[in-house]
């Protein structure tokens, strides 16, 4: 009966759990990102938009550069949002196509 | 057009994208599993949640290397929950193989004669939901090394074998160790009933 009881109980338990931070969820998007540019050059954000992809302001302005290599930089690395984004839960971060700003559920 | 980050495509895609080091695809890749590996490392390490971070961390650094052998046998979700079992895993092990008591001053009377003793009330088996979250309520106040190995038995469903295979123990260790978080269990569960009855 307690082995029952044990194997019900668990396995309905994360209901009570909640749901990750906005700062982890920022920090694990930003360790990723650095591990594709070790691994190679990023998708150049021309292609990611064409793909359907939602830019942001500033996403859209270095897509406009006719530059392959310029295209694959991160603008994150020197963007306000991600710093916010990874230090401050629910930071007030309101730009459209900026994940930062979606982690933080706006 | 929807929002990229609330209309997922196939998951293929999605892994495919990700594997071009695509970054809004793996921006969205996060948003679309961080709650769900979060709840589910949470709530298998919980109390002891502050380790739970950089063990979610730790989930998806490893399943964007795997991503390249990812197939679509199953859905994405399912399996980044996959990687996360195995890392909580992990956890157990290096938690439990600490645990100095594991093989160590066993009062083998009490994990094999407690578990008779206990008797789950009639009453308490027409409630399940009510049980559901006692037992649960139970299971987070024992020692940790008690709930965790309840958990990789019962949650994960892994045998003893398995168990001590993982930990480097004999099966009888395990076992063992078992009875004794039952025991404990138990004696907690007939004293959460008669705390109870008293209110």
């Amino acid at each position: 009966m307690m082995e029952d009881l044990l194997r019900a109980s668990l396995s309905s338990d994360t209901d009570t759990a909640p749901g990750a931070p906005s700062t982890l969820k920022s920090r694990i998007f930003s360790a990723l990102v650095r591990l594709e540019q070790e691994d190679g050059p990023l998708r150049i954000l021309s292609e990611s938009r064409d793909a359907g992809e939602q830019l942001c302001v500033f996403e859209h302005l270095v897509a406009a550069v006719p530059s392959e290599k310029a295209q694959a930089a991160n603008p994150c690395e020197v963007c306000h949002a991600r710093l916010l984004g990874e230090h401050v839960e629910n930071a007030p971060i309101y730009w459209p196509g900026c994940p930062y700003s979606r982690y933080c559920g706006h | 057009m929807s929002n990229p980050l609330d209309v997922a495509k196939s998951d293929l895609e999605l892994a495919a994208a990700i594997r071009q080091r695509d970054r809004k695809a793996t921006a969205r890749f996060v948003e679309l599993y961080s709650d769900a590996v979060y709840r589910y490392v949470w709530r298998r390490l919980f109390p002891r949640t502050e380790a739970v971070p950089d063990l979610v961390q730790d989930v998806f650094v490893a399943a964007w290397r795997a991503l390249p052998g990812y197939q679509g046998d199953a859905a994405l979700q399912n399996w980044v929950l996959g990687i996360a079992r195995n890392k909580v895993e992990d956890y157990y092990r290096r938690t439990l193989r600490d645990a100095q008591w594991l093989t160590e001053g066993i009062d083998t009377e009490e994990a094999e004669t407690a578990p008779a003793a206990v008797g789950l009330s009639a009453e308490g088996m027409i409630d399940a939901e009510r049980d559901s979250a006692r037992a649960s309520r139970i299971l987070d106040d024992l020692p940790y090394e008690y709930a965790i190995v309840l958990r990789w038995k019962y949650w994960d469903g892994r045998s003893s074998l398995e168990m001590a295979e993982g930990l480097g123990k004999t099966v009888k260790a395990v076992e063992r160790l078992l009875a004794r978080a039952r025991a404990q269990f138990g004696k907690q569960w007939l004293n959460d009933g008669k705390g109870k009855e008293e209110e």
